[in-house]
This record gives structure tokens, C-alpha cells and sequence, in this order.
């Protein structure tokens, strides 16, 4: 039965993480973003509730919460700052292959170590066509894999304790490697300035590591499926995310376009300015409903989540791009600087669009699924 | 929880309404529109068939029966509605609006007619004849701003005396009965108006014109002229007693602007039908036609991508306001918001299906008709910019502020 409400529990979990979000998370975004990590203490209690391990798995002391669930969560999280909750330790994007690979396959490469509470940095590479300053090659062994070169910038990279990288080898091969062995990389700090700036920004460096071979999380076709249904789960949670962003900023902007005046008058009263809100609150909905949808379908798994996702994702970015710029152009000047939480909003928004998928290339995937017979996502 | 999986009762009423649509609508469709009408053998034997055009699931309250396992279950009026209207108007959208039954007028007769009057009109839609119903508020000088109504209603013995002109009532001509607009004293503003259920061939009541359309042709759009034209006291919708309760604030502004928390998601889901049958007709010609690579089909993959997106995205918000309808939950900003969201995209969608058909798209293709008659659903039951202002005034609620 079509149904937009949540379940009780759902609710109830969403409330705490929303109050969080607002009493806890934005009033010390600014000096997260300044100190260019998140606050231990918010982290310590984040972690207390379980807000930093929802994808993992139970026997990896995660609570392993379907994605209708956290997505809800996580949204509410953003609400409070989505820079701050990018820059949370733990598994993030990594927890979604450990929540996918079979418990045996994690056991075994965690045997030596003790990281469950670790944080992790996922660096995928397989996607050849991407233009990069440096590249990162992948060549296969007798009995492993070297590699050497350096990633694009990825989330956690400061902060990473173990990492998983997917590549391409020069056949073509995919590959997936688990790596904790600190020296095996080292970290490019760089020069960010964009936007969440507290999320441990750089890139990694490796100098002809060997990865011996029970290092291999997946290879070939199995690697391919892998890294699918990881794709689809890192799209959606992400979106979800942008979608909370996206609720900061309407809300931010339509209290405050309600008590400034001009001309006399609140501005809310002048229709160029409550247009925009009522379009703001439309495309915040859309990317809403639509990260809902493909949450409960990758949940099912479903065969079209691949492509919900990405479309929830292309949605996102675009919807998250337009909100907070309208929320700092609406706020004019004092939208520019930084007294007021828009301009980093906005900011924060861009970077998380550039590191998760561009645009164009999420709606060309949908579009070749959508020619190549996949119509189910508009015709129900 | 949160699901967007269709009941059996909906997935029922979903592929029923779709096979109708596509067994009956659409092969009369561009003849219909070449005729500028629907023909009436067509309307008789869909009217045999019990089809009606249902706008509102008002009825599914004052019919619904009160046992304990029925009271229980979760009314899905609206959500039906939405389904089975999106499927007609994929259908044709023309000759959808004009399949017999209550139609826009059957609304305010349902959520503000007193139990007398739901019986004396709704009854009417039997399947011994095609009947319609209409609902009459527009005028030349007032639309968008319904408060500024002109036609007015004299007070006389035993009922009122109405004077004044309607514009584009859908299926006007042919209706039976047309709920009709007008202020008792214009003076009062939006408390002067009331409501009232003109029947066909009542002295001084007429249809002068049938407007001419950049689309919907098969469909028929009145102009209606009331020149003193008496009408009893017991059409006045909802009855004398209920304006004369001080604490009462029904008027008819206010049974005008309650049905559209209903039938906006019905015009939404039309207006996603159409863009749907327009997505479609054009995915069928790229899968067939285009290069599989290249720049024609770049171009494609990205249109067809952004089209098929806007669809789900507008069928969400529009099945969320009628989910809300259902519940009783508050749905004026929802209804809004599909409402504006799907008017807009829906004439975007056929606009890019024709930039993906090229100049042949011209010549015969159906997206070209869509096209012209998907324009007014971004106009009628209230314009984009209505809508804007309907979803900015409940966002801005919360702070007292009435923009």
C-alpha cells in the first residue's frame, strides 16, 4: 500500500537524530570545519547511539539497519551539518562491501586485526574513463597485486586506519583490495578549499605495493557485481544526505526571508522571493521521495535499484546545487559571508557533488539502462 | 511504513483503467480530435459500460459503511483516483475529460451538497444515458483570483435570480447540471459567495460558444450566459441554513477552494499520464531508429533519462497528496505541489520528446497532440503561479506571515 509515513521506531530514531543535528552538530560546524575535523566529543556520543555504524553488519558490531531506515537517519544527521557527518569516523563508505561480502570472506581478512571500530576510505578507480591528474595502476602478480600511483581525493583519507581499493587492472580485470598496513600508503594532504573541509580530504599514494593475494576481496565478474551493489547503496545514502542539506537550507532561508525587511515589508511578502521558496520546497520533496524509492527497492533487491539510485543521485546533486545557492542568493549579501551558515552550505554542497558522480555521467547511465530496454522506473 | 507497492485493490483498478485506455480510448483518440468531439455511439456504449470520470473520493465518506471491519480499513479513494486517472489520460486526455459522470462538478456537490442534494444529482450518472455534471467558476474577468467573481445572485422568493458569464466550463453544453459560482453581495468579498447547482434548460441559462483550442479539441469548452435565470433555493449547494449559522463559515469560495485539495492531484496525475504516453511513444522510436552510439544517441540517453526522472518525480509528489487525502491528513501545500510540479514537467517532457522525434514528429506522430493538450493542465484548476503562491503561503505559515 503506497504509504509515505515511517514506522514508529523509525520515528523515534529520527527524532533523536534530528535534535542531535540541531542542538549538537550545527553549532559547532564552523569550528569543525575550521580545526578540519569533526569534534570528539559529538563523535563519541554519535557513536554511543550507534550513528556511526547503520550499514554494517551485526557481527561487525553494526546495526546492519535496512536503507529505508537510514537514509532517514542520515538525513536527519545532515540536517544538522552535512560537512560535520562526512567527517565521521568509521566504515562509511567502505561499511556498505563489508555489509554486502559474505561473513566468512571479512572474517578472514580481518583475522589480524581488530578494526571494527576503525575508519576506512573507499577508493574506486575502475571507472577508466575518468580523467586524471595522476592514475592509479593496478598489475596482477603471480600471487598478488602491486599498486602504484596515486587516487583522486577521497573522504577519510586523513583519517583512514584501513582501506579498500577497487580498481581496473591493464585487461580490463576488476579487482577489489583490502589494505590496513599503514606504510603500505602514504597521504597527499593538498590544497582544499571548496568545501568539506572536515572530512579528511586527500589523496593516497602508493609506491609499487604488493598486495599479496588473501588481500583479494573480489576479482573479475565477482568484483563486478560487488562493486554494483555497492554503488547503488553509496549513491542512495549520499543522496539521502543532500537531501538533508537540502531541508537546512529551505528551512534556514524561509525563516529568515520571514522576518527580513525591505522596502517596508518582510521580503517573503515580494513573490520573486516566495516563488523560489515554494520551488526550493518542491525539488527538496522530489529528491526526498526519490532517494525513499530507491532505498526500498535496493532493500528488496530489486533489479532496477541500480538505476533508481543513480537517478536519485543525479536528482540530488542537481536539487542540492540549486538550494543552497538559492538560500545565499536569497540572503543576499549575508549570504556571502560567513556569519551565517549559507555560504558554507553551498560550498560543502559542490564538493560533495564533485566527489560523488557527475552529474551528466549518472543521467547518460540511466539514460543507456532506460534505451536498452530498462523502462519499469516511470512506468511502475 | 514507508512503500510505494500497490495494494490489490490498486494494482486492480491500475490495470483495469490500463486496459480500458488502451483498448478503447486510444484507438478513437486522433479522430476525436480531428472530429473535435467525442463520438456519441463511443460515449454511449462506455457509459453501458459503467466507465465515469471520477474526480474526487468525497463519496467513499458519505457511502461508506460504518461497520466495525469496515471502519478499520484504510481509505485509498484518493490514491485509486490517481492511479486509474493517470492510466486515461496515458490513454488520451481529451477523451477522458469528457467520459460521462459528475466530472469537476461532481466535488463540491459531494463534500458541500446536503444528503437531498448528493441523491438529486449524483444519482443522475446511470447507464441508461450518458450524463455529465460541470463546475462553472471562471469568468472573463476573474480566474486565477476566484474572489472576484462578478455574477451575482438576487435573493427572491424562493430562490435567486443569477446574472452573469462563465468561460471555459469543461463539458458545459452537455452537462445536466453545472455548479455555478456566484456572490449574493459582492460588498462582502469571498463571504458573499455561494454556490449553486444550475440545471440544464433552466430559463435564462445557455451555453453562447464553444471555444476553440490549441488543444483538448475533442473535448468540449463552454462559455455559459445567466441572464435572470431563476434558480430554487434548494440548489443552493449545501442549503439556506448552513450560510445562516453565524458560527458556519462555509461559503462558496470556501467549497470552491475545498474540492481543489482533491481534484488538484487528479489533474497532476493526468498531466503525468500524457507526459508518460509521450515518454513512451518517443522511447519506442529511439530504441527502434537511433544509432546505438554516438552523438544522437548521447543526446537521447540524456533526454530520455531527465524525462523519465521528472515522470517518477511528479507521480510521487502527486500520490503523497492523495496518500494525505486519504488519512485526512492537511494536503493543500501537497496537492500544490504536484499539482505545480507535474503541469510544468509535463509540458517539458513532450517538448523534449519532440526535440528527440525531429521534423518528423510533425507529420502524424501523437506527441505533437499531446503537446497542444498538455499546455493547460500547468493553467487550469489553478495556474503554476497559483500554486507557487498556495505552497508559499502554507511554508510560511509557521512564522504568521500571509504572502
Amino acid at each position: 500500500m503506497i504509504s509515505f509515513r515511517p514506522t514508529e521506531e523509525e520515528t523515534s530514531f529520527i527524532e533523536v537524530a534530528k535534535n542531535i543535528a540541531k542542538d549538537k552538530i550545527r553549532p559547532i560546524a564552523r569550528e569543525c570545519e575550521q580545526n578540519r575535523h569533526v569534534d570528539k566529543n559529538l563523535i563519541n556520543e554519535l557513536a554511543e547511539l550507534g550513528f556511526l555504524s547503520l550499514e554494517l553488519p551485526e557481527y561487525f558490531e553494526g546495526l546492519e539497519l535496512p536503507l529505508i531506515t537510514q537514509v532517514q537517519l542520515v538525513q536527519a544527521l545532515s540536517y544538522g551539518d552535512l560537512d560535520v557527518v562526512q567527517g565521521l569516523p568509521g566504515a562509511n563508505d567502505a561499511a556498505s562491501i563489508i555489509r554486502i561480502l559474505p561473513e566468512s570472506t571479512v572474517t578472514n581478512l580481518t583475522k589480524d586485526v581488530q578494526i571494527n571500530h576503525g575508519t576506512a576510505a573507499f577508493v574506486n578507480t575502475v571507472n577508466t574513463d575518468e580523467v586524471r591528474e595522476d592514475r592509479l595502476f593496478i598489475t596482477e602478480e603471480a600471487d598478488g597485486y602491486i599498486l602504484q600511483g596515486t587516487s583522486q581525493p577521497v573522504r577519510m583519507a586523513s583519517f583512514a586506519e584501513y582501506m579498500i581499493v577497487a580498481a581496473k587492472n591493464s585487461q580490463g580485470k576488476s579487482v577489489i583490495l583490502w589494505l590496513d598496513n599503514h606504510n603500505h600508503w602514504t597521504v597527499e594532504q593538498g590544497d582544499y578549499r571548496l568545501g568539506l573541509l572536515a572530512s579528511g580530504l586527500g589523496r593516497f599514494s602508493f609506491d609499487g605495493v604488493y598486495i599479496p593475494k588473501n588481500c583479494v576481496v573480489a576479482e573479475g565478474y565477482t568484483a563486478d557485481d560487488l562493486l554494483r551493489q555497492v554503488r547503488t547503496r553509496i549513491r542512495i545514502l549520499q543522496a539521502a544526505k543532500e537531501v538533508g542539506l537540502m531541508e537546512a537550507a529551505l528551512d534556514y532561508v524561509t525563516e529568515y526571508t520571514a522576518e527580513r525587511k525591505a522596502f517596508g515589508q518582510v521580503i517573503a511578502k515580494f513573490q520573486g522571493v516566495s516563488f523560489r521558496i515554494a520551488s526550493m520546497a518542491m525539488e527538496t520533496r522530489i529528491s526526498n521521495h526519490l532517494v525513499k524509492e530507491a532505498a526500498i527497492k535496493a532493500d528488496e533487491q530489486g533489479s532496477e535499484s541500480d538505476g533508481l539510485a543513480s537517478r536519485a543521485l543525479y536528482r540530488a546533486h542537481r536539487s542540492v546545487r540549486y538550494i543552497t545557492d538559492s538560500a545565499v542568493q536569497l540572503l543576499g549579501g549575508h549570504g556571502f559571508v560567513q556569519e551565517f551558515p549559507v555560504e558554507k552550505w553551498m560550498r560543502d554542497a559542490q564538493a560533495q557533488v564533485s566527489l560523488y558522480g557527475r552529474e551528466k555521467d549518472l543521467l547518460f547511465q540511466r539514460g543507456e539502462q532506460i534505451i536498452a530496454g530498462t523502462k519499469e522506473g516511470a512506468l511502475q | 511504513m514507508i512503500s510505494f507497492e500497490l495494494s490489490e485493490q490498486q494494482k486492480q483498478i491500475k490495470e483495469m483503467t490500463h486496459w480500458f485506455a488502451a483498448n478503447e480510448i486510444r484507438p478513437i483518440a486522433m479522430k476525436a480530435e480531428k472530429m473535435e468531439r467525442v463520438p456519441d455511439d463511443w460515449l454511449d456504449n462506455v457509459n453501458r459500460m459503467g466507465i465515469h470520470l471520477n474526480t474526487s473520493s468525497f463519496s467513499e465518506n458519505s457511502t461508506q459503511k460504518t461497520s466495525a471491519k469496515d471502519s478499520k480499513k484504510e481509505r485509498e479513494g484518493n490514491r485509486m483516483g490517481v492511479l486509474a486517472t493517470e492510466e486515461m489520460a496515458w490513454g488520451d486526455p481529451a477523451v477522458t475529460l469528457s467520459l460521462p459522470g459528475a466530472g469537476l462538478g461532481g466535488p463540491p456537490v459531494e463534500s458541500s451538497g446536503t444528503p437531498e442534494q448528493k441523491k438529486r444529482f449524483l444519482s443522475i450518472f446511470t447507464k441508461d444515458k450518458p450524463r455529465w455534471g460541470a463546475y462553472a467558476l471562471t469568468e472573463p474577468e476573474a480566474g486565477s483570483d476566484a474572489s472576484g467573481i462578478r455574477t451575482t445572485a438576487k435573493k427572491v422568493a424562493g430562490g435567486y435570480i443569477l446574472n452573469g458569464q462563465k468561460i471555459f466550463i469543461t463539458n458545459g453544453e452537455r452537462a445536466s447540471w453545472v455548479v455555478v459560482f456566484a456572490t449574493v453581495d459582492a460588498s462582502r468579498g469571498r463571504a458573499g459567495q455561494r454556490a449553486f447547482v444550475v440545471e440544464k434548460g433552466t430559463s435564462g441559462f445557455s451555453c453562447t460558444r464553444l471555444a476553440k483550442k490549441m488543444g483538448l479539441r475533442a473535448n468540449e469548452t463552454a462559455e455559459l450566459l445567466l441572464e435572470d435565470c431563476f434558480v430554487p433555493q434548494e440548489n443552493l449547494l449545501g442549503g439556506e441554513q448552513v450560510y445562516e449559522t453565524s458560527n458556519s463559515k462555509q461559503t462558496g469560495f470556501q467549497v470552491a477552494m475545498k474540492t481543489f485539495d482533491s481534484t488538484r492531484p487528479i489533474v497532476a496525475a493526468m498531466a503525468i499520464g500524457i507526459a508518460r504516453a509521450a515518454y513512451e511513444y518517443t522511447l519506442d522510436i529511439v530504441q527502434r531508429d537511433y544509432p546505438k552510439q554516438g552523438r544522437y544517441f548521447l543526446l537521447a540517453s540524456e533526454i530520455l533519462a531527465e524525462v523519465e526522472q521528472d515522470i517518477a518525480a511528479a507521480r510521487l509528489l502527486t500520490w503523497e497528496a492523495a496518500w494525505k487525502a486519504d488519512l485526512g491528513l492537511a494536503n493543500a501545500k501537497e496537492a500544490a505541489m504536484c499539482k505545480a510540479y507535474s503541469g510544468k514537467m509535463s509540458l517539458d517532457v513532450c517538448s523534449k520528446c519532440l526535440e528527440l522525434l525531429g521534423p518528423d514528429g510533425l507529420d502524424g506522430h501523437p506527441v505533437e497532440k499531446l503537446y497542444r493538450d498538455v499546455k493547460v493542465f500547468d493553467i487550469f484548476e489553478g495556474t503554476n503561479q497559483v500554486q507557487h503562491l498556495v505552497i508559499a503561503r502554507r511554508q510560511y505559515a509557521p512564522y504568521g506571515i500571509k504572502v
